[in-house]
Parts: C-alpha cells; sequence; structure tokens
C-alpha cells in the first residue's frame, strides 16, 4: 500500500472549467469509464445537494465527483460515506497544518470551526455504479440559511488560506484510496473507529429528523452498519438516515 | 424569511393528496422546516370507503358453490390451495425488496413527480424509488419488465433490510 500521497494507480483525473454538475457528468460519463475517476469543476452551475438541494457552487470552491465501478451490495456501498470523510479531513488537515481545527459529523460533514464546510454526496444509480460528489467551501459560502443545522463557512474567511482545487484534489484521491483500501482489507471497524476518534458531540445530546420523525436522544455510538446511535428514553435507536441538528 | 406561506402550503398538501390517490396510500404525514418556530405539519389519510363491505356480503353464495363440487377430487383440490394465498407481500414473486436498512424515497426530491405510480408500466433497469443510509441515494431498479402492482412504503419511512417496496407483475 502506497502512502506516499502520489496519486492512486489507475484513477483517471478529469479537471473541467465549466459543468452543470460534477454528478451529471459523471452519469453521463459512465459508459466510457476505464477506472476509478475523478471530475473536478473549477465551476458548477448546477450544483446538487442532498435531496435536490441547491448547491451553490462559486469559483475557488471545490466541486468534484469520484465515480467508479463496485460490485458490492449498497448496505456496503453507502460506508463510502465515512471513507470520504475521512479522506477530505484528513487532506484538509494537511494541507492546512490545523487537524484540531476541523471535526466530522455523522455520516459524512466536514465541519471547521463547528460550521459546515463542506458537503459529500453519494448515489448509486444502479447496482455496482457508486458516484461520490464532494463539495467544499474553500473560497466562498452560501448566506447562512435558518432551516440549515449549522452555519456554513469557507476556509479562507475561517484560517487565512486559499487552497486551489486542484491541490486538494490531488492530496484527497490518495486519501480516499488509502481510507478505501483499509475498509477493503480490514472491513468496517477500523473505518468506525477512527471516525468516532474525530466525531463531534458523541455523548452529548442531539436532534435526528427524517421526513417523518424526530428523535432526540443522546449521541451514543455508531454501529457495525453505520448507523447512528441514539440513546433514548425509550431505549437506544439505530438511525439509517436523517439530518442531525444540535439542541 | 418569515413570508407567507399559504399559497405554497396549499400547493404542497395538494400534491401530497395526488401522491395518496396515485400510490394507493393510506396515510401521509409530513412536516415541513420552515426556520426556528416556523413549520408546516401535514398529515392526508384516506380512510377505505365503508360501501365496499355491501358486495362482499353477496360474494360468498357464488363461491360456496364450486366450493363443494371437487369432492370427487381432493388431492387436486388441496394442491390447488397449498400455493396460493399468503398475505405476505414480501412471498409474491413480484415483490422488490429493501437491499439495506434505511429511508425510502418515492421521488427524486420533495415536490418532484414520484418515480412510479400504480397501474404504471416499468421496464428492466428503470429506478422504482431510492432508499437512503448514509447519506447514499441507493436507486432500486425494476428487475424485470412489467406493471406496477402495488407500492408498499411511503415516502420518507424507514424500510428494513429485505421488506418488500412494490410489486411488479
Amino acid at each position: 500500500m502506497s502512502t506516499d500521497g502520489a496519486w492512486p494507480a489507475g484513477h483517471v483525473k478529469r479537471v473541467l472549467s465549466e459543468v452543470d454538475s460534477t454528478m451529471l457528468e459523471a452519469q453521463r460519463s459512465l459508459g466510457d469509464l476505464t477506472g476509478p475517476t475523478w471530475i473536478l469543476a473549477l465551476r458548477q452551475t448546477a450544483g446538487r445537494g442532498r435531496r435536490g438541494r441547491a448547491w451553490v457552487d462559486p469559483a475557488g470552491n471545490f466541486a468534484a465527483t469520484l465515480i467508479r465501478r463496485l460490485d458490492e451490495p449498497p448496505a456496503r456501498l453507502a460506508l463510502r460515506s465515512f471513507v470520504a470523510a475521512l479522506a477530505l479531513h484528513d487532506a484538509l488537515a494537511e494541507l492546512t497544518g490545523l487537524p484540531e481545527a476541523f471535526a466530522l459529523k455523522w455520516p459524512n460533514d466536514v465541519l471547521l470551526n463547528g460550521g459546515k464546510l463542506s458537503g459529500i454526496l453519494l448515489e448509486s444509480p444502479g447496482a455496482g455504479v457508486l458516484s461520490l460528489g464532494i463539495g467544499v467551501n474553500l473560497r466562498a459560502s452560501p448566506e447562512p440559511d435558518p432551516a440549515a443545522a449549522f452555519p456554513p463557512v469557507n476556509l479562507r474567511s475561517e484560517t487565512g488560506i486559499t487552497l486551489q482545487p486542484e491541490a486538494l484534489l490531488d492530496r484527497l484521491a490518495p486519501a480516499f484510496d488509502l481510507w478505501d483500501r483499509r475498509l477493503q482489507t480490514y472491513g468496517f471497524e477500523p473505518i468506525r473507529t477512527a471516525f468516532l476518534s474525530r466525531v463531534t458531540r458523541l455523548g452529548q445530546p442531539i436532534i435526528a429528523r427524517t421526513l417523518t420523525d424526530e428523535i432526540h436522544g443522546t449521541f451514543d455510538t455508531i454501529d457495525e452498519n453505520g448507523s447512528l446511535v441514539l440513546r433514548t428514553q425509550d431505549g437506544n435507536r439505530a438511525i439509517p438516515a436523517a439530518d442531525i441538528f444540535f439542541p | 424569511m418569515s413570508k407567507d406561506h399559504t399559497t405554497a402550503d396549499v400547493a404542497f398538501i395538494k400534491a401530497l393528496a395526488e401522491l395518496l390517490n396515485d400510490n394507493e396510500l393510506s396515510e401521509i404525514s409530513v412536516k415541513r422546516e420552515y426556520g426556528e418556530n416556523d413549520a408546516l405539519n401535514v398529515k392526508v389519510s384516506k380512510h377505505a370507503p365503508a360501501p365496499q363491505y355491501a358486495p362482499m356480503q353477496y360474494a360468498p353464495a357464488p363461491a360456496a358453490a364450486p366450493a363443494a363440487a371437487p369432492a370427487a377430487a381432493p388431492a387436486a383440490a388441496a394442491s390447488a390451495a397449498a400455493p396460493a394465498k399468503s398475505d405476505d407481500p414480501a412471498d409474491h414473486p413480484g415483490a422488490v425488496t429493501s437491499p439495506m436498512v434505511g429511508t425510502a424515497y418515492l421521488a427524486p426530491e420533495p415536490g418532484a413527480d414520484a418515480f412510479i405510480t400504480v397501474g404504471q408500466q416499468v421496464s428492466a433497469g428503470q429506478t422504482l424509488l431510492i432508499i437512503e443510509a448514509m447519506k447514499t441515494m441507493n436507486h432500486i431498479p425494476a428487475p424485470a419488465s412489467g406493471t406496477v402492482k402495488r407500492i408498499l412504503v411511503s415516502d420518507g419511512t424507514p424500510v428494513e433490510y429485505g421488506a418488500p417496496l412494490v410489486i411488479v407483475e
């Protein structure tokens, strides 16, 4: 296993000056894939967030999608959420030299000084295909949305550091590959442990909201399937999908 | 942002009612957050129409006759009965089951048209719904071409591994 930070073997890098959405571009390129492919866009005109939310993406911010074929069941594919968050955390910590400033939020947010710096969205448009989109506010962040769980922040105004998107990709791709090979070799446990050591609000009260429910509890752990486990008045609840809020 | 949401809310509730009918659901309950102390809670539900029981009263008479007839061939009757009725949709040969624990979504995003409606023709590989876990949106494809007979989950609700989602025949 190489840990030297070189571009991962067999991976393709495409840098586009502008695209509608790297997730859409990834889907369009599926037929032509020669290997795992990172698509970086210097500008997205129609960035997408979870469940159709717009992702505002001015020039200078990071927007990339990794698309790859992976012959694994969906529950296993979904664990790449944690892989991606750990890799992004590593890449940002190394490039800024500020590891203490970053934290993780279940299942795949990277926080900077407690604010939302990034968004990660995974999609499996068909069996054995995974598109993993990552957006990072390097230069600009949107206006705070009162309905959002966390105030958006950007790297430059929080730290004074300007990172070029491609420089981040060049560090992120090998970090992702490293964590991904750990998952493939050792299973989810080392990923789970590393994530728990960097996650925010462990042991503290949080709120998990779904379309139909709102669960209040204490953040107990992340289980072996990757679900968030909350200690509630009715016992432990394992939650596979929700938006997390801090009371 | 404390704008008057009334018009949008009415449209939203109408859309829910349509979703309810189109998918033969009995109830949808949704909470929409606009901000602090500004939320919309909606529950649309449909009660089974009571008059349906009336025709049922007349049904047993014709049904009883064929049941009495095959007395001469009890073996045939028994074997015909055996594979028949399981009420569990998971046992249905056309059942599409969930490959993972997660949350089911019937539309690509809130407010959008549902992927499928009951009675619709679908082709193999077409997305029937999405199951989300760990912010991963898994498109669940139709295993074969056919007609959507039933949709067994409602939008935004949790599903277990192996739970029947849709019946396609």
